[in-house]
Order: C-alpha cells, then structure tokens, then sequence
C-alpha cells in the first residue's frame, strides 16, 4: 500500500518536473538577435527559434514604439538608429494586417562570447 | 555453500553486482516512473512518421530512430544532413547568416509525395547566397542529459579565449540567439537538450509540435496549398516530455574494462595535450532528476568551441557566434561505436579523426604523430574502451 501510494506521488511529481524542463513559447514576444534594422522603413528582423528550428520575426517599429536600453538595473531611452545587428532584444508585438508591429523593444545585451 | 550463493545474492541484490549501463540503457537509479517515461519515450523515438499523421513535407528522416540507430536506439548513424549559411567576417557580433528566412540552417533532403508532385523538388532548395553548404553526420546521444545537467559555471570556467595560458587552447562559449550560452550541436549553438529535442522533431521530420508551432518554409516561401494535411501541431506535449526522457535518460555506455596498453593510452591521451580540451570529467548540477544530479560524468568534452584550423573551415558554416574553423569539442562517450567520425563524417577511424584536428588540436596531433608506434597504438586502444 506504501508503495503503492509512493508510486503514485510519483506519477504526479516526474511529469511536472520534465515538463518544467519545457521552453515556453509566447506568439506576442520574442527574445532573439537583431538580424537587420531599416531605419528609413522602420522595420527590424529578429533571429530567433527553437534548437535548430530556426526563424526570422519581420517587424515594422512605429515612431511610437519605446526602445530602451537595459543595463543592469537601468533602462535608458534609446532611438531605432542605435539598435545594430547583433543587439539581443526583447520585443513585445502584436499582429496586424500589414504583419507583426512592435509595442515596446529593450536591448538586453549582444551577442559576444564573453557576455553573462 | 547455500549460504554462501544467498550472501552473494543478498550483495548483487544490494547493488554492488549491478551490471554497468549497456548501449541503449537508461541512466542508472531510475524511479519506477522514470523509467516508464523512458521506455514510453523509446517508443516515440523509434517511431515512423508518414505524411498522413505530419511528416513533412520537408524532412530528413521520418523518425529519430531512422538515423540514430547504430547499433542501438539513441546511437550514431551513417546518415549525412546539409547545413548552409553566409558568412560576413566583417560584421562583428552579426557575422553570421543562418538563412533562418529562406529556410535554413537545415536543409532537408527529402520532400513528402504531395511537395513533390507541388514543386517538382526532391529536396529543400539552397539558396544561392549560402557561402557554403556543410555536411552533417548523425552523431550518437548518449549521456546527453548529464550534459544537459553541467551547469553554465563550469562550462564557462574552462573558457579562455584569449589563451591567457599561452598553452595553445583558448576555447570559448557559443551562444543562442537571446544570449543563453550554447552547447548542443557540432556548434554549441543550442542551450538545452529539451529545446534540441523540439526543434528536432521539426528541422529534421517536419513534426510541428506545441514549442514549433508552424512549419518551416519551403527555401523562405510557405508550403504549397495542402501539401500537409495534418493539422498543427502534429504532436502534443506528451509525446516531446517522453521523447525529451527517453533522451535525458539515456546512459552513457561504461567504458570497457582497460587493459594495460589501454591504462597506458589514457596517459599518453593527457600527455599530447588531448584533454586541453577532450575535458575528462565534467559534474553536473543540482538537478530534479536525481540520477542527474551531482554527477560526474566522463564525458572527454568541455562543450566550448575551439578553431580547427582552416581546412576544416574551409567546408563548413559559421553558426552563432561560431565561425566556419570553430567546432564544439566532441564528446567521446561511446567512442568505441562510432564509425563515423568528425563533424561530417568524414574519418573513418580514430587515427584519421585525429589527423584531421588543426588550429588548437595541431599541437596535440603533431604529438601524437611523433610518438613511437606502440604509444599511438595505446593511445587509440584507449579511445576504443570509451
């Protein structure tokens, strides 16, 4: 019966552990490298993906949109311009139409080895 | 005497006669549902995909075991895949191109009946732009969770890229694409087995599943009009947490018990400098998985990226942040059954693998080639007990 009641714990607890594991996919933000950066078109594309399930998120970037820059605990104002290829952002867009528009873009870093 | 064979039996019982992990085996010190999970996992593993239930419509296998299966489950295989790129050496931090929007890094070689019927093609087409197009072996995965298991931390401790240590090796990280440090992949490039897993069942089955929702594209343009019936996703979570156990799972294969040209080998393996970056032990972590946790694993790697030269680089692909010449140190768990060796495949024997090794591996290798021929034969009797 302890046994029993042992494995049952069990059949409960492995499951949520492993699915733990799961990457968590959201369809209203990404977080991935700038591949390239219009700034005239007011467009970004973003690699990013699941192991070698790669894709490229195209993004148009109204005036409106806020980019920040993250370091450490600051968060600074930054302009389209200043994004460059590279850039490790993250980006909370939504789908319209003309595709995916951008609400709120924050440069959390850049692709270099030696980066925590 | 009977009392004798119940103490005996009493010991095995005990664990102390415990039969070493066999090819294929489940990590030892599974719980009952662990290994239910792992043995569910096998099953979907070595299952055949066909385009009624979402094969497709591009794809290089039409199930896991198709390809790692030599000579068990979760083995190496003789299959080769193609990988392209563009690199641009010029753009520092976004040097390179994975063509992830025509289609790539993977370009599947095999097309459903309805795709082909569609376009006409038998396989992804490359896209012209690709400065190379790479070859890819199937290597084997056992002991991937331990790997999975090592903590960032030490991965990175033994990171030197700018060789402070002047001793020739200055291994550095590959990262993803959101900045998490890579180490799955001939380039390091993906942070997590469970994240291999998922994107697997896609890029190489054309399986959509909850983490890869959609199909990939045909070379950057969507897939003809009902040339995948199936609806997405193709899979649910079920099936990728067993798929993802049954790979976690998996054991390293025990090394062979060594004999003494074997033991001699091993020393002679550190001497020419192998184990610069052949790593011997990596630890892992805590981790939920007991039979994962606080382990050391031998697993000759240390999941870093090291330059090899530009012959090697000449025929393969940047990824990441990994130029065409970096390769991740090959882990040599369950070496002795692989007969295929090298990112491609290439080497058919440990001798010509080693040959093959430049940039950081030249010194190791112009060692190797000056020792007398009795400590070569050792050192290579020694790779064959992994």
């Amino acid at each position: 019966m302890h046994r029993v009641t042992l494995l049952s714990l069990a059949s409960l607890v492995v499951p949520v552990v492993l699915a733990a594991q799961q990457p968590t996919a959201s369809h209203d933000s990404v977080r991935g490298a700038i591949r390239a950066v219009d700034t005239r078109a007011r467009t970004l594309e973003v690699t990013t993906g699941v192991g070698l399930a790669l894709r490229v998120v195209r993004l148009q970037v109204p005036a409106a949109v806020p980019i920040t820059d993250q370091k450490g605990a600051q968060s600074a104002p930054i302009n389209l311009a200043a994004l460059k290829p590279g850039d490790v952002i993250r980006v909370s867009f939504g789908s319209r139409p003309t595709g995916f528009v951008a609400y709120a873009i924050e440069r959390v870093g850049r692709m270099e080895a030696g980066v925590p | 005497m009977t009392r004798r064979w119940i103490a005996l039996f009493a010991m095995c019982s005990a664990a102390s006669c415990r039969r070493p992990p066999q090819p294929g085996d489940p990590l030892p010190g599974l719980s009952a549902v662990e290994r239910a999970q792992f043995d569910s996992g096998r099953a979907i593993f070595d299952s055949t995909f066909t385009p009624p239930v979402g094969l497709g419509p591009l794809f290089n296998a039409s199930g896991c075991g198709e390809c790692h299966e030599d000579p068990v489950k979760g083995a190496g295989g003789d299959e080769v895949e193609h990988h392209a790129a563009v690199f641009h050496p010029e753009r520092a931090g976004a040097m390179c191109d994975e063509l992830a929007d025509k289609g790539g890094p993977v370009f599947q070689d095999s097309v459903t009946p309805a795709l082909h019927a569609a376009l006409g093609i038998d396989r992804e087409p490359r896209p012209p732009v690709a400065t190379v197009v790479a070859e890819r072996s199937t290597p084997d995965i056992f002991g991937f969770g331990l790997l999975d298991a090592v903590p960032d931390s030490v991965i990175l401790s033994y990171a030197d890229p700018n060789d402070t240590n002047h001793d020739g090796i200055s291994g550095r990280p590959n990262r993803f694409f959101d900045g998490r440090l890579g180490r799955f992949g001939r380039k390091a490039l993906v942070p997590t087995l469970r994240e291999f897993n998922d994107g697997a069942f896609q890029a190489e089955i054309g399986i959509t599943n909850p983490s890869v929702p959609v199909d990939g594209t045909v070379g950057g343009d969507s897939l003809p009009a009902g040339t995948d019936p199936a609806p997405d996703p193709e899979i649910g979570t079920r099936a990728l947490v067993l798929t993802d156990a049954f790979v976690r799972l998996l054991a390293p294969p025990a090394p062979l018990k060594q004999s003494g040209e074997a033991r001699h080998g091993r020393d002679v393996f550190s001497r020419v400098g192998c184990t610069g970056c052949h790593i011997p032990t990596l630890t892992t972590g805590n981790n939920p998985i007991p039979a994962l946790r606080h382990k050391e694993v031998a697993a000759y790697t240390d999941l870093l990226l090291h330059d090899m030269g530009p012959e090697l680089g000449a025929g393969d692909i940047c990824f990441g942040l990994a130029t065409p010449g970096e390769f991740r140190t090959e882990p040599l768990m369950g070496l002795r059954l692989v007969t295929h060796f090298m990112h491609n495949g290439r080497a058919t024997t440990p001798e010509q693998a080693i040959e093959m090794h430049a940039g950081e591996g030249a010194r190791a290798r112009d060692l190797f080639a000056s020792l007398p021929p009795a400590d070569r034969a050792a050192l290579v009797a020694f790779l064959k007990t992994l």
